[in-house]
């Protein structure tokens, strides 16, 4: 188990900067072998992680983006009766139309589940689904196996993956659900968080623009009565915008000339709002 | 092992269950929790399910595990406790030397320089002592030591903390933005209300019916015949009635504003309509309730699977629901009174519920809550009470 532990202990990736706190974590979930449920709001890293997890690991990264229409059953496998129907019609594929299982197709879980070596296996946005899928899904997860009613086939988990759970919700997800994941709640970056993680985004960033940009980053996300604030994406994107401008001088900055609004805000009346709160500044 | 945390915690608020613990002892045995700071991680991450309950974690992780965590400090550290300590003396010397369980008197013989000494060599032993101690587990825990005060079982923890504790980081309090008491906004009620869903079919018909395709393929003698339906969406119809009149409802504005805000997007086919108190002859269609009424007895022409919101705080004079003249707009008077105009809409609507942004526990002393309760389901204007009302919505009646 220790040699285990050692190999597979989770402590950043190129592009991702991890705080001490969430490693930890990370890492003990991976140990005790249980999902991690991430929430926090939207642009702090949930999603990420897992990429960073997979990268820094070198384990492959199955995305699992959960949809309101889902059904269970889709995460797990497919059997393709269509194309079946087809080819006992037709008889034109190389498939045998006997075989059942030649119809069979692994949806996300099940790939995780198939794959011969560990991944991670992130489920973003469970939020979306119903409760009966949550925890019918945690169940699954839980025994790490599932059966294929059409051929009565079960299908174990050659290796148990790490699961990363993303959830945007306010509101908690149920009982069971949670009772089976272990929690942690990423907050909003403070600012010395976010230098850092715009110093691995843009190593060669100067000072002037790093600390510029960041000030005014904060002091737009302060401002009332927007409906979505901007996140470090936005801010990403944003600094990636000012550097491409060849007529963009650092000192437009700090004369309170902001271009490129539209980036940090996405909202029509969000844009409106700054606009004119960054107008009142410069007065 | 921390059989105690665990209970404190639940004294405290948090759900935390009985298996989560066991795989805290998991955790433990199998050595990835080295330190304090782990532990308070760790616990964290596997006890507590909800941001919500991070703040009080914070709180009762302070209060746990305070003035345990010592290592011996060095002398340097314990000079500058010993100053803080002769601050406090000066402040208050009655309450410091019965702390320390000595007479005051005697302290008072001493000059500043000796106090300073005498206070080191206090605080010397008292390191020595924690330092034998080997848990970190203990009475300690119990002692009532907090920010201000100091007390012999245990040191001030700011004080004397190395870098960042646990504890210390648990006493930033960092979470407390999350912890319930927080307001609705907009999302919240989304979630809310993001359930209340009827799926009628409709649309072009662009969904493959398998079974029934094969039922026709195999009648058909095996020559395909492909049928399809039409896709599932989303029909409810739902009609808001909110109280927005009178003083009363004042308090409350901006949460129904928030609650009407986001049903505008949610619903496709949503009627909002106002009243002032009690529901009479008219709804309006407009805000200020002049220009366009809406006659209750025509409601009966709507569709009877609409789900009926009414929004208000359901006090005023009893007479205002009771009398045959109750309202106080003279051109609403009609010889009806509004209890009987409420007990038909709810007739009307099986789908109907009241959600009342007064907490719950304020009902009971409403005469007219009381009788309203009788005709409508009643629902707090809070993420539970929406989340009981929509559920209550949803349900076969």
């Amino acid at each position: 188990m220790q040699g285990e532990n050692q190999t597979t202990r989770f402590t950043g990736a190129s592009k991702y900067v991890l705080d001490e706190e969430l490693a930890k974590i990370v890492n003990i979930t991976m140990v005790l072998e249980m999902p991690l449920l991430l929430k926090g709001e939207p642009g702090t890293g949930k999603t990420m992680l897992a990429h960073a997890i997979a990268e820094a690991l070198n384990m492959r990264l199955i995305v699992l983006n959960v949809k309101s229409s889902m059904k269970l059953i889709d995460t797990l496998y497919q059997y393709d009766t269509l194309t079946r129907l087809n080819d006992s019609r037709f008889g034109d594929s190389k498939r045998d139309v006997s075989n059942i299982e030649e119809y069979i197709k692994m949806g996300k879980i099940g790939q995780a589940f198939v794959s011969d070596g560990r991944v991670v296996l992130l489920i973003d946005e469970i939020d979306k689904a119903d409760s009966d899928f949550q925890d019918d899904m945690l169940d699954i997860l839980d025994q790490m196996e599932f059966d294929i009613i059409e051929i009565d086939k079960i299908i174990k988990a050659k290796n148990r993956p790490v699961i990363v759970i993303t959830s945007n919700a306010k509101k908690d997800l149920s009982d069971p659900f949670l009772g089976r994941c272990n929690f942690h709640h990423i907050a909003f970056p403070d600012p010395d968080m976010m230098r850092r993680i715009i110093h691995v985004h843009f190593p060669d960033i100067s000072r002037d623009l790093m600390d510029n940009t960041i000030n005014i980053f904060y002091r737009l996300r302060e401002i009332k009565g927007i409906e979505k604030k901007p996140a470090t994406r936005e801010l990403i994107n944003w600094i990636r915008a000012l550097r491409t401008d060849p007529d963009f001088r650092v000192q437009d900055l700090i004369e309170g000339d902001i271009p490129y609004l539209g980036v940090l805000f996405k909202k029509s009346p969000d844009y409106f709002v700054a606009r004119e709160d960054v107008a009142r500044f410069r007065m | 092992m921390f059989v105690d945390f665990f209970y404190t915690l639940k004294k405290g608020g948090i759900p935390v269950s009985p298996t989560s613990f066991l795989r805290l002892q998991k955790a433990l045995s199998m050595g990835l929790i080295n330190s304090l700071t782990d532990l308070y991680t760790a616990a964290r991450a596997i006890l507590v399910k909800s941001e919500r309950y991070f703040d009080l974690y914070d709180q009762v992780f302070a209060h746990h595990f305070e003035g345990i965590e010592f290592k011996a400090p060095d002398p340097f550290e314990l000079s500058e406790v010993a100053r803080a300590l002769f601050e406090e003396w000066l402040k208050d010397p009655g309450s410091l030397a019965a702390a320390l369980g000595i007479h005051e008197d005697d302290l008072c013989k001493l000059s500043p320089d000796e106090l300073l000494d005498y206070f080191l060599d206090r605080l010397r032993e008292q390191a020595e002592e924690h330092h034998g101690g080997s848990k970190w587990i203990g009475t300690m825990g119990t002692s009532p030591v907090g920010h201000s005060g100091y007390n012999p079982g245990g040191l001030r923890v700011g004080g004397i903390s190395r870098g960042k504790s646990a504890v210390k980081v648990a006493m930033e309090r960092r979470y407390r933005d999350y912890s319930q008491e927080g307001p609705l906004t907009q999302s919240q009620m989304g979630e809310a209300l993001k359930r209340l869903r009827n799926m009628v079919p409709c649309g072009p018909k662009d969904r493959i019916n398998i079974r029934e395709t094969i039922y026709q393929t195999v009648k058909n003698a095996g020559e395909i015949e492909v049928v399809f339906d039409r896709s599932l969406q989303d029909r409810l119809k739902v009609i808001l009635a909110i109280d927005n009149g009178g003083w009363s409802m004042d308090p409350y504005v901006e949460i129904v504003q928030t609650l009407f805000n986001y049903a505008r997007s949610q619903f496709k086919d949503l009627k909002t309509v106002f009243f002032h108190n009690t529901i009479y002859d008219y709804l309006w269609e407009d805000p200020p309730r002049r220009y366009k009424p809406l006659a209750v007895d025509e409601l009966v022409r709507l569709d009877q699977e609409t789900r009926f919101f009414i929004v208000g705080d359901a006090s005023m004079a009893p007479y205002e629901l009771m009398a045959t003249d109750g309202s106080i707009y003279i051109e609403e008077r009609s010889g009806k009174p509004s209890y009987e105009r409420l007990r038909f809409i709810a007739e009307t609507f099986p789908y109907s519920v009241w959600i009342n942004p007064k907490p719950a526990e304020q009902w009971p002393y409403t005469h007219t809550i009381s009788i309203i309760r009788e005709m409508f389901p009643m629902f707090e204007l809070n993420l539970d009470g929406l989340e009981n009302a929509v559920t209550y919505m949803m349900r076969k009646h």
